[in-house]
């Protein structure tokens, strides 16, 4: 089945299969220690039956295809079965396009019913080598949705700032009404870290029950740390520009 | 109030040129392009960051696939390093899927420029969780006394 949805003039998701409604939505875009791409990469390497049901076609988009066995692929694509669909991003996404983005991702996710929607990221420590037990904290889009969160034992993220595709996905969610967490995980601000995309992981499934093993992850932690060197440098440059050290900053509280 | 040393025009003239020669130079490092990987010295470029406080400047570079003792940190002159590591395996491109270019790297290595002034035989070395960190103290050539 082919079918073609256009959100808006500058952002198309074009459906390649069945895409299935009521599904969870999870998000594995580029950002500090490449947590998301890498427990997405991870996700779609154990869950077998996971496959490329949509991609996203935007002339916002960088002039660039991924070439996987020498044919041509969207840097943005959705990969889905019948309980999750899950938005992943093989390049950095530049600054000024993150709004709309996911805006057309989200809009998207609304149209096909997604029960809620999740976005795996992480949240840079100082001193990260030091650290033994990475802790994993969330935040909602709403009061209900945080509730389940903390029933499953995850801490929250009270005061801060948050800067990225995550922050635009809480606040979207939040204002269609849409449930929505972020998961992030203690990590290195600019090394891809793998043993911080486990522990991600390990969280999304005490909400979800999507369960994998993370072993395969750390046992590869260094090909991983290798092989992502170019795709966190670029990340880089965009968390620059992004201002993501503010991510740093204590909020001047106001009621 | 009283600064530690006078310096010379000639000495003015000598920091105006070396700060125009390391501002060339990031600049190029900027704007030039250039693969994260080297064939002909069959190196690879790690990810390092840089941190400078007001006591001290600490790098810090990713390097998987090594060993403490498979790790070298050398300065060059008087504002850069260069940090050698062997890996542990051989990694060809074609490990990645990568059919398209040939390489085989056996190490990872980079040049890191340090922006202010610092005591290079002071420079203190730890690695750990793959993590090389170097501690380099900072020079302060001028002190200004609050009377």
């Amino acid at each position: 089945m082919f079918e073609g949805l256009n959100l808006s003039e500058e952002v198309k998701i074009i459906e390649k299969k069945q895409v299935p409604s009521g599904a969870i939505m999870l998000f594995g875009f580029p950002d500090v220690g490449l947590v998301g791409v890498i427990a997405a990469s991870h996700l779609i390497s154990e869950l077998k039956d996971l496959e490329e049901v949509a991609y996203m076609d935007s002339k916002l988009l960088p002039p660039l295809i991924v070439l996987h066995e020498g044919l041509p692929h969207s840097s943005i694509r959705i990969f889905g079965n019948n309980d999750v669909l899950l938005a992943v991003s093989e390049t950095a996404i530049s600054a000024d396009v993150t709004h709309s983005i996911m805006y057309a991702l989200i809009d998207w996710g609304k149209s096909k019913n997604v029960k809620m929607m999740i976005s795996l990221s992480g949240i840079p420590i100082q001193e990260r080598q030091d650290v033994q037990e990475l802790k994993v904290f969330a935040a909602a889009s709403n009061p209900e949705t945080l509730k389940t969160v903390q029933d499953r034992g995850i801490e929250i993220l009270k005061e801060g700032y948050m800067v990225g595709p995550q922050a635009i996905m809480l606040q979207r969610c939040a204002s269609i009404g849409l449930p929505a967490i972020t998961l992030l995980a203690q990590c290195f601000f600019n090394y891809p870290d793998p043993e911080a995309a486990a522990e991600v992981l390990k969280e999304l499934a005490k909400i979800t029950g999507i369960k994998v093993d993370v072993s395969q992850l750390l046992e590869k932690g260094e090909e991983i740390r290798l092989k992502a060197r170019d795709v966190m440098k670029r990340t880089q440059q965009e968390l620059s520009k992004m201002k993501k050290t503010q991510e740093y900053d204590i909020p001047v509280y106001v009621s | 109030m009283a600064t530690k040393r006078k310096r010379s025009i000639f000495d003015v003239i000598d920091e105006y040129f070396e700060d125009l020669e390391e501002w060339a130079e990031r600049f190029r490092e900027t704007l030039v392009e250039r693969p994260s990987w080297n064939q002909k010295a069959c190196t690879m470029e790690p990810l390092r960051d840089i941190m400078v406080t007001p006591t001290e400047v600490i790098v810090t570079a990713d390097l998987p696939y090594t060993e403490e003792n498979m790790i070298q940190v050398k300065p060059l002159d008087k504002n850069v390093i260069q940090i050698s590591a062997n890996m542990k395996r051989k990694i060809r491109l074609d490990d990645f899927g990568i059919t398209h270019h040939r390489g085989e790297f056996q190490k990872l290595q980079c040049h890191t420029r340090i922006p202010v002034p610092v005591d290079m035989d002071k420079m203190e070395i730890r690695f750990k969780k793959g993590i090389l960190e170097i501690r380099l103290p900072r020079k302060h050539e001028y002190e200004i006394s609050i009377e």
